[in-house]
């Protein structure tokens, strides 16, 4: 099996970080934090020496690494318990009123739905790939998205966007 | 594609309108902060060079104190069985 030159993993990192990097901004809501975990899940990816043969092994292993960060850095700063992580998603600025409005309730699921929310719908990633990016079961996942996705109904309802 | 567990259609429908706008959300600062793929390139090379001598520097590490426990062990032997001779 093939290992990643520095060639192939330019490449590999053009096409991938931005992506990514949204990814964990959206989940951690902290432009400085996203930077440090992409940056760690990356050097992770190289030291692990994962072989290169199949992108989307990588891709899904990035993720997996990066979730794991997260999480990580969750349990440090005890952000679960809500009060911290409440001021610091509050932290970008969108553009628009509504845009802030978008990120302000998007802010408000737990962290993992998060997650879970952004894989399935923005990377569209099946639950197989889910599981395998956030490094749990597969029938997991998709008991977890679909409470993911009511947490979100009822937060939409309980704004009037989505009827009762 | 993701196969869902059952919500309304109109909910899907919401949700699937909301994440877009999610996914269209601005991130400030694009890519400010992560080194190029260069420099990461060479930071792990750096990383992995230091862990390889970290693994083999291990035993010297585990044995040194072992040496010296033996060292004063065998010196205290002899110093044991030479001591009739020495008196």
């Amino acid at each position: 099996m093939g290992r990643l030159d520095e060639a192939a993993f330019a490449a590999f990192h053009a096409r991938s970080s931005r992506a990514l990097r949204a990814y964990v901004y959206r989940v951690v809501g902290n432009p400085s934090d996203a930077d440090d975990i992409v940056q760690d899940a990356f050097l992770r990816m190289l030291r692990a020496e994962v072989p290169a043969d199949d992108e989307e092994h990588l891709r899904r292993y990035l993720y997996r690494v990066a979730s794991n960060l997260i999480v990580d850095r969750w349990r440090r700063r005890k952000f679960e318990q809500g009060a911290e992580l409440q001021s610091e998603l509050s932290s970008p600025r969108p553009r628009f009123e509504e845009d802030a409005d978008v990120a302000k309730i998007f802010s408000e699921l737990k962290a993992r739905d998060r997650a879970l929310l952004w894989l399935a719908y923005v990377e569209g990633e099946s639950h197989e790939e889910i599981a395998s990016s956030l490094g749990v079961g597969r029938r997991g996942v998709r008991v977890m998205l679909f409470r993911a996705r009511r947490r979100l109904r009822d937060l939409l309802q309980a704004r009037g966007l989505v009827n009762s | 594609m993701t196969e869902w567990l059952d919500l309304g259609e109109d909910d899907e429908r919401a949700i699937a309108a909301f994440m877009s706008r999610v996914a269209n959300l601005r991130i400030p600062d694009p890519e400010s902060r992560i080194p190029d793929s260069g420099q990461l390139w060479w930071k792990a090379q750096l990383l992995k060079k230091w862990e390889a001598e970290r693994r083999a520097q291990w035993p010297l590490d585990v044995m040194q104190p072992i040496e010296i426990a033996g060292g004063l062990v065998a010196a205290g032997l002899l110093l044991y069985w030479s001591l009739p001779y020495l008196l």
